[in-house]
């Protein structure tokens, strides 16, 4: 194609004023609205003994599942939306703990991860582990809270003592009520656990005798198929996955397995929550300055190198 | 990224710079003529010509870096302001789920009610730190064990939510008062002292602490320059912190009055708020409210500020006296073809 040179003066005279007229637009055309997926969110991290077992990875170095939980927790929060709320809970013995209310999560990350960071075993107030338990709390009590937040439970689902399978604790409330997402943590083999004093430092393992291998309520029955004998490996602590999988059904949450990707679980809580919109002002100086730049570029590029211009 | 002290949101664009040479290798617009010596030589026109390459340069250079998103970072800067620096110690016992102030033992029953001492403590906290601007609060975790859940900041929004939350649920079982004071004190060290610091006590309850702890916290203390504030929830309307002449046998020897007593012997400000009632509640933190606008040194965060309206203004200048140019260019050549 060959343009005169009277054409290829008229086009760029064109476009100079059209570019003009963009970048004036870029300046003053008002903000329009737009609506925006949030979602509030309560994590729930699991501070018991077992999650001081050393058998999670972050950066490709083995930590303690607290750390691995700390750290993803951390790394979620930064995904979230902007808009979008978080809360903090631990968990120790047979409860959840509120210990703050959801709060938007990119103006109050310094103090959320300030929060997260001082979680320690120290904190538990009893050594033992009932997971369901501190579950079915959890979900009473995000229903005191307004908007209602999504639950993420991070645990290993280590119960201690044991649960037998028929006589899981009873949960009063509607599945699905709350919504929410397990996050499990750990890995396959039961590894020892450490053990913590009263002052939350580590002090050796626990050993197989120290603890419970089965279900209190069981190894009283005469029932000899409930009152079976167990493998004493109770002690031990892996990730137990098909017992988050039965308690995820049971109140109707997802279940996630050591997920690798923030974006991901930040994906699988908007799936589940029940998102409101919230309208943000958005600027769309972007792409008038770009449609600007595109055609004041036109004018330059060197055509002269593929085609004759020449007349 | 940061770059040039400034925060780029779109740093990718920033790779398109090099296109703003573009118009110095350019000869789209050149007319061919047959003998360059018949040009004259006009130095004018040769001043338009670089001109105009320069003003070119000029648009897509400020377009592309307003592309990039340029702000500056947010800043802290220090102003000064009227207020305090509190840390919050919640009892979290299970004594608190009690209602608050009842008359008759009937209304007592009610465990974890509306009125229960840790939803009454919410609601008149709540107040009190909306009504303070310019302090900032910390907030320590108090059960068996101490832990500074909360360091002091500015962020109401986050102070305010932690307090909602220590109201949910049932009261933990065990709480180690000394630990808690300790861990209070905690809080500021390490901190340049801003000007008046305070831990503001809410129980329903006293302790007793061993002589190890209280000769660690009457030396902290008075290290670090804390006022102690207690507003104690009382249950019993007759009960006073103070001895006085009628007192009943029953709580001459109670562990509040001995922390009452420690309180007041370790030389360090303080001052208790015996709260039989929602009046009396209310009544302590606007004394704490009005006694604690002393001159505080502030921090504040301003945030970022987006410095691409500049760049926008400087490309619209540029490519005005672009358009102008090239519009009157045009006119020329039509005319001469005319």
């Amino acid at each position: 194609m060959r343009l005169s040179y009277q054409k290829r003066i008229m086009l760029t005279a064109i476009i100079m004023v059209v570019a003009l007229l963009l970048v004036m637009a870029a300046l003053w055309m008002p903000h329009i609205k737009r609506d925006v997926k949030i979602m509030d969110a309560l994590f729930v991290i699991d501070i018991t003994d077992s999650m001081n077992v050393q058998d999670a990875k972050v950066n490709g170095e083995a930590v303690s599942r607290l750390a691995w939980a700390k750290e993803f927790t951390r790394r979620t929060f930064l995904e979230m939306p902007c808009g979008a709320h978080a809360g903090l809970a631990i968990f120790s013995e047979a409860r959840s703990l509120i210990l703050m209310n959801p709060v938007e999560v990119c103006s109050s990350y310094h103090d959320l991860t300030q929060m997260l960071n001082k979680f320690d075993p120290h904190m538990a107030w009893a050594r033992s582990s009932e997971v369901s338990k501190a579950v079915y709390t959890a979900i009473r009590q995000a229903k005191e809270i307004e908007p209602e937040p999504t639950i993420v439970f991070v645990t290993d689902g280590h119960e201690s003592p044991p649960l037998h399978e028929s006589l899981f604790p009873k949960f009063d409330g509607k599945p699905g009520e709350i919504h929410g997402v397990m996050v499990g943590v750990g890995g396959e083999d039961l590894l020892p656990i450490p053990k913590t004093n009263e002052q939350g430092e580590i002090e050796g393992v626990w050993g197989v005798n120290d603890v419970m291998h089965q279900d209190v309520y069981a190894s009283l029955q005469a029932d000899t198929t409930m009152n079976v004998p167990q493998a004493r490996t109770e002690h031990l602590s892996s990730q137990k996955k098909s017992h988050l999988q039965t308690l995820a059904d049971r109140v109707g949450f997802e279940f996630v397995s050591s997920p690798t990707k923030p974006g991901k679980l930040v994906d699988t809580i908007r799936q589940v929550s029940e998102t409101r919109p919230q309208t943000i002002d958005y600027d769309l100086y972007a792409w008038f300055a770009g449609i600007a730049l595109i055609l004041i570029l036109l004018v330059y590029l060197p055509y002269g190198w593929f085609i004759r211009t020449d007349d | 990224m940061n770059l040039l002290g400034l925060e780029w949101f779109n740093p990718g664009f920033l790779l398109l710079l090099p296109l703003a040479v573009l118009p110095w290798f350019n000869h789209n617009l050149d007319k061919t003529v047959a003998w360059v010596n018949l040009v004259p030589m006009d130095p004018l026109s040769r001043f338009f010509n670089v001109g105009l390459k320069i003003l070119s340069t000029l648009v897509i250079t400020a377009l592309v870096l307003a592309l990039a998103g340029p702000s500056l970072p947010e800043q802290k800067v220090e102003r000064i302001g009227e207020g305090a620096e509190i840390v919050l110690l919640l009892d979290r016992s299970r004594s608190m789920d009690d209602p608050f102030a009842v008359k008759h033992q009937a209304a007592a029953v009610s465990v974890g009610g509306d009125n229960s001492k840790r939803n009454v403590a919410r609601d008149y906290l709540t107040e009190f730190v909306k009504n303070r601007p310019d302090d900032r609060f910390g907030f320590v975790f108090f059960s068996t064990k101490s832990v500074n859940l909360l360091p002091l900041t500015y962020d109401k929004d986050v102070v305010l939510a932690t307090i909602n939350a220590n109201a949910l649920g049932k009261g933990l079982s065990d709480t180690n008062m000394a630990e808690a004071l300790l861990s209070s004190a905690e809080m500021f060290e390490g901190q340049a002292y801003r000007g008046s610091r305070i831990v503001l006590l809410v129980s329903d309850g006293g302790q007793l602490l061993s002589d190890e702890a209280k000769e660690q916290i009457s030396r902290i203390y008075k290290e670090m320059n804390l006022s102690i504030y207690w507003i104690y929830l009382k249950s019993n309307q007759a009960m006073t912190l103070e001895e006085s002449e009628e007192d009943s046998l029953l709580w001459v020897d109670i562990p509040e009055r001995k922390l009452h007593n420690f309180f007041k012997s370790i030389g360090v400000p303080y001052r208790a708020f015996e709260a039989g009632s929602l009046e009396a509640f209310a009544e302590a933190l606007a004394e704490i409210d009005r006694q604690h606008y002393q001159t505080l040194i502030v921090e504040e965060t301003l945030p970022h500020e987006p410095k691409t309206d500049a760049l926008l203004w400087l490309a619209l200048l540029a490519a005005l006296l672009l358009a102008a140019s090239h519009v009157y260019t045009f006119w020329g050549v039509k005319k001469a073809h005319e």
